[in-house]
């Protein structure tokens, strides 16, 4: 698969996602989130140690960003 | 950045973050939060949940990079952060500020050692972000600002999240903006300007009782300059519009009680730079309080467009590309590595030990290298040095 094919598929297979999660119910029932409720199970764990992988990530490669807004530009890049 | 003896490292590479740099977003803070073992209070699918207490954190990066015959740039950086409630449990306030000191050395073009300009340089970055919580939404608003010798940066964002009722899915939509003034040593251009407009659009989904997914989409587009005025023969476009999809999976094997943390990241720009990056994290607990984090990223791009590969004009000579034309040269280009194509592979380390209900050290090791022959569709660029990235976190968090 070409990079411009991935990038399609995986275009699609996220709206798919985007769709599925507006449309079903699904999900676990309130009592039954203990391991959902492991610190590390959120996408938010460890958000520091993110923040520095992807400065050192994104000072050396031509793409970034996916893991939210906000941020200001410097020099580096 | 700023140089000290000369042109020195920079790359409009992307358009946020950076060495040394960054702030590419502002982060929660360790939303470790939402972590009542067995509770049947339903966290919701957060992405960014609310913060189960006030903390202070400290953490710092040491980095060294090199390619054969070259130590490139070293840096070290320290960061500090602090997570705490304003005025009541429904407001909070998530600030840090960072300063990074950083040195070496780096090509001025592709990757030739000789002629290598050497810098040093501090930067100073902070940035605070309050957010609002309510029943099923949070609203959050954000500030940072990021300043360097030749380099200023303000950026500001606002971020809407709604969950269900059953708090299995949470909706995102974050704004962001920021502007930049570059003012490089060497003046090859003055105050030069560069302002950058981001959206996001994201879905958290609790598919499971051990599956939690994301899928965001995100589009960036900035206008300006975006030359690494440091490097010759660099001329870029003065626009770039980036696309980003990232889908995340975290799933938890209930009988081991491992969590393996995965995400796939497509980007694509009118630069035509195309990029994949396939991520995992295992977090495995040794012990009751200890847990190690092996870690495995692989990344490919595509070159630039404007991109000339490391091949030498036979009668000028290096650095020009074959067929540069003095008189008519291309209206674009760059001899920037890293706007090459490659493939880049980084294997990591790390622990996390929650030493009691108050304190929390973490850690981790990386070693990171990019070749041109690793780009995962065969046609990598040609005649650059293989680069490697050693980093070193150590990171400490007090709860209150």
């Amino acid at each position: 698969m070409t990079p411009r094919g991935a990038t399609r598929a995986a275009g699609v297979l996220a709206f798919a996602l985007l769709l599925g999660g507006c449309a079903g119910p699904g999900g676990p029932a309130a009592w039954d989130k203990s391991f959902i409720a492991k610190p590390e199970m959120s996408m938010g764990w460890n958000a520091l140690g993110t923040r520095a992988d992807q400065q050192i990530y994104e000072s050396k490669e031509a793409a970034s960003g996916g893991y939210g807004v906000g941020g200001g530009g410097c020099g580096c890049n | 950045m700023a140089a000290t003896e000369a042109p020195r490292l920079r790359a409009a590479a992307g358009t946020t973050a950076a060495w040394g740099a960054s702030l590419g977003h502002t982060p929660s803070i360790l939303a470790a939060a939402m972590a009542l073992p067995g509770i049947a209070v339903a966290p919701a699918a957060h992405a960014e949940g609310k913060p189960e207490g006030a903390s202070v954190s400290l953490r710092t990066l040491a980095y060294q990079d090199s390619q054969p015959g070259l130590r490139r740039i070293r840096a070290i950086s320290p960061t500090f952060q602090v997570v705490t409630p304003l005025m009541d449990e429904d407001w909070w306030l998530n600030g840090a500020i960072e300063a990074d000191s950083v040195s070496g050395a780096t090509p001025r073009y592709h990757t030739a050692v000789s002629g290598a300009s050497r810098m040093t340089e501090r930067r100073t970055a902070g940035d605070v972000k309050v957010t609002r919580y309510l029943e099923r939404l949070s609203l959050a608003g954000g500030l940072a600002g990021s300043t360097e010798r030749d380099y200023k940066s303000i950026a500001g964002s606002f971020d809407l999240r709604w969950a269900s009722d059953d708090q299995n899915t949470e909706l995102s939509v974050s704004l962001g903006g920021s502007s930049d003034a570059i003012n490089p040593v060497n003046e090859i251009v003055v105050d030069a300007k560069r302002t950058t407009q981001q959206l996001a659009l994201g879905i958290t989904k609790v598919a499971s009782r051990t599956d939690v997914l994301q899928a965001t989409l995100s589009y960036s587009a900035s206008s300006g300059y975006h030359n690494d005025p440091y490097k010759v023969l660099d001329e870029r476009p003065r626009q770039r519009r980036q696309t980003v999809m990232m889908l995340r999976w975290n799933h938890h094997f209930a009988d081991g009680g491992s969590t393996l943390r995965s995400s796939y990241r497509a980007t694509q720009d009118n630069w035509s730079v195309q990029s994949h990056t396939l991520g995992f994290e295992w977090v495995a607990p040794v012990s009751a309080s200890v847990k190690l984090v092996p870690a495995l990223r692989a990344y490919t791009q595509t070159a630039a467009d404007f991109y000339a590969e490391a091949s030498y004009d036979p009668t000028l000579g290096e650095p020009f590309p074959v067929g540069y034309d003095r008189n008519n040269p291309p209206r674009y280009i760059s001899l920037d590595q890293r706007l090459s194509s490659f493939g880049a592979l980084a294997f990591g380390l790390g622990f996390v030990w929650d030493a009691d209900r108050e304190w929390t050290f973490d850690g981790k090791a990386e070693v990171y290298e990019q070749r041109g022959r690793w780009a995962w569709d065969g046609n990598g660029s040609t005649g650059l040095a293989p680069f490697r990235a050693y980093s070193v976190q150590i990171g400490l968090t007090r709860r209150f």
